[in-house]
């Protein structure tokens, strides 16, 4: 961009440059001071000297008099000199032409560049835009997510501090029956223990009457026949 | 280490027996006096007290000994309780009763029984047992009062039961 600048400042200066050029030497010969200097040569020339016209004859004086007065007459105000419009039209000819040639070719790459630049702007601005879009779609997403998420782990604490309340209670009332079971079987086997014991204690009893009967009972003949019948049957069973 | 203790005096106390030429009275005697002193927590701990001198033990052993059983059998039992083997004198004897048997070819049978047997129940006892038992028996009946009636057999390891103790332990068992 700054080289097509720079170039277009150069041709425009190279035309400047030979416009001032061409319209220089139109502009020194149409000073006063050069036609009167013109016209004192050409009387010189013509009469030999300005004392002869001044002495001569009265038409000679009073032409060479106009001739001055023409010298400062004024130039037009609103037609150029004839050297000078050509010299600023070929100039301006040859700036359109080079213009026409490069300096347009240019200006419309610079424009076209600047164009795409700003489109090329443009889209990654509406891509940066796309982006941020999308990337606030994500963070929506994930913090929709995030938010789905804690509701289901407060919904499984929940859950699981539910079962763990209704595990509590299963618990403690298998214990409360346990308990009553044990204290079932306790209660239970006292009651077995007591009448066990007291079935020993009734045996006993017994027993101890049964001894002293039989003791009583066995007089030399008993002891007799019980050993008898003890031997009888060693025989008998061993033999 | 206790076993061959036993078997020593055992033995001591069988060639005692021996070189007085009267075996198997001296044995019988041992025998009776061993089942006494199981029966007598009392005397078991007269012969047996650590605190007693062992003069004194032997001076109780001759009170109760001498008169009554052979001098041999004194002494023995005397030698015994002094050396300070009175708590094992039991093991003694029933140690050198059954090996003066096995020198005989014979098996002690213990027979226990409430009363005393006669001597016709002693022999048919004998040859009932060697009859069971296919071995030449020797019976050592001990008196227990807690047997009641009927007799209970031991040899060695083997118990014939057929007492009216048992018996009533049968019924306790039952009624229990």
């Amino acid at each position: 961009m700054k080289r097509t600048i720079r170039l277009l400042a150069a041709a425009l200066g190279t035309g400047a440059a030979a416009v001032l050029a061409g319209a220089s030497p139109a502009g020194a010969a149409e000073t006063i001071g050069g036609c009167v200097f013109e016209k004192v040569i050409e009387a010189e020339e013509t009469y030999g000297s300005l004392h002869t016209i001044e002495n001569g004859p009265k038409d000679d004086l009073e032409k060479f008099e106009d001739g001055l007065g023409d010298c400062v007459e004024a130039p037009s105000p609103i037609l150029p000199e004839v050297d000078e419009i050509i010299w600023g039209g070929a100039a301006f000819l040859i700036l359109l032409a080079f213009m026409t040639w490069k300096g347009f070719p240019m200006v419309k790459r610079a424009m076209d560049a600047r164009a795409d630049k700003i489109r090329a702007d443009l889209d990654s601005a509406d891509q940066a835009k796309a982006d941020a879009q999308r990337t606030r779609s994500e963070y929506e997403a994930r913090l929709a997510e995030a938010r789905e998420e804690a509701s289901r782990i407060i919904e499984e604490a929940r859950d699981r501090a539910l079962r763990l309340e209704r595990d509590l209670q299963a618990r403690a009332e298998a214990e409360i029956a346990d308990q009553r079971a044990r204290a079932a079987a306790d209660i239970e086997a006292g009651r077995r223990q007591a009448v066990a014991d007291l079935r020993s204690e009734v045996s006993a009893i017994a027993i101890g009457a049964a001894e002293r009967v039989v003791e009583a009972g066995l007089d030399t003949e008993r002891h007799r026949r019980l050993i008898d019948g003890y031997i009888d049957e060693v025989a008998e069973d061993r033999g | 280490m206790a076993d061959d203790r036993v078997a020593g005096y055992a033995a001591a106390v069988l060639a005692v027996a021996r070189a007085e030429d009267d075996e198997a009275g001296v044995t019988d005697e041992l025998f009776r006096f061993a089942q006494a002193l199981r029966a007598s927590n009392e005397l078991r701990v007269a012969l047996t007290d650590a605190a007693v001198e062992p003069s004194r033990r032997q001076q109780i052993v001759e009170d109760l000994l001498g008169g009554r059983a052979r001098p041999a059998t004194a002494a023995v039992v005397s030698m015994v309780v002094g050396a300070g083997r009175g708590g094992q004198l039991p093991e003694i004897i029933d140690a050198a009763v059954d090996r003066a048997a096995a020198d005989r070819n014979r098996t002690v049978a213990r027979v226990r029984s409430a009363v005393e047997l006669t001597p016709d129940q002693r022999s048919r006892l004998t040859a009932a047992l060697r009859s069971a038992t296919g071995a030449d028996i020797e019976v050592r009946l001990i008196i227990d009062p807690s047997v009641i009636g009927g007799v209970i057999t031991e040899i060695g390891d083997d118990v014939i039961d057929g007492s009216v103790r048992s018996r009533l332990s049968q019924m306790r068992a039952g009624l229990a």
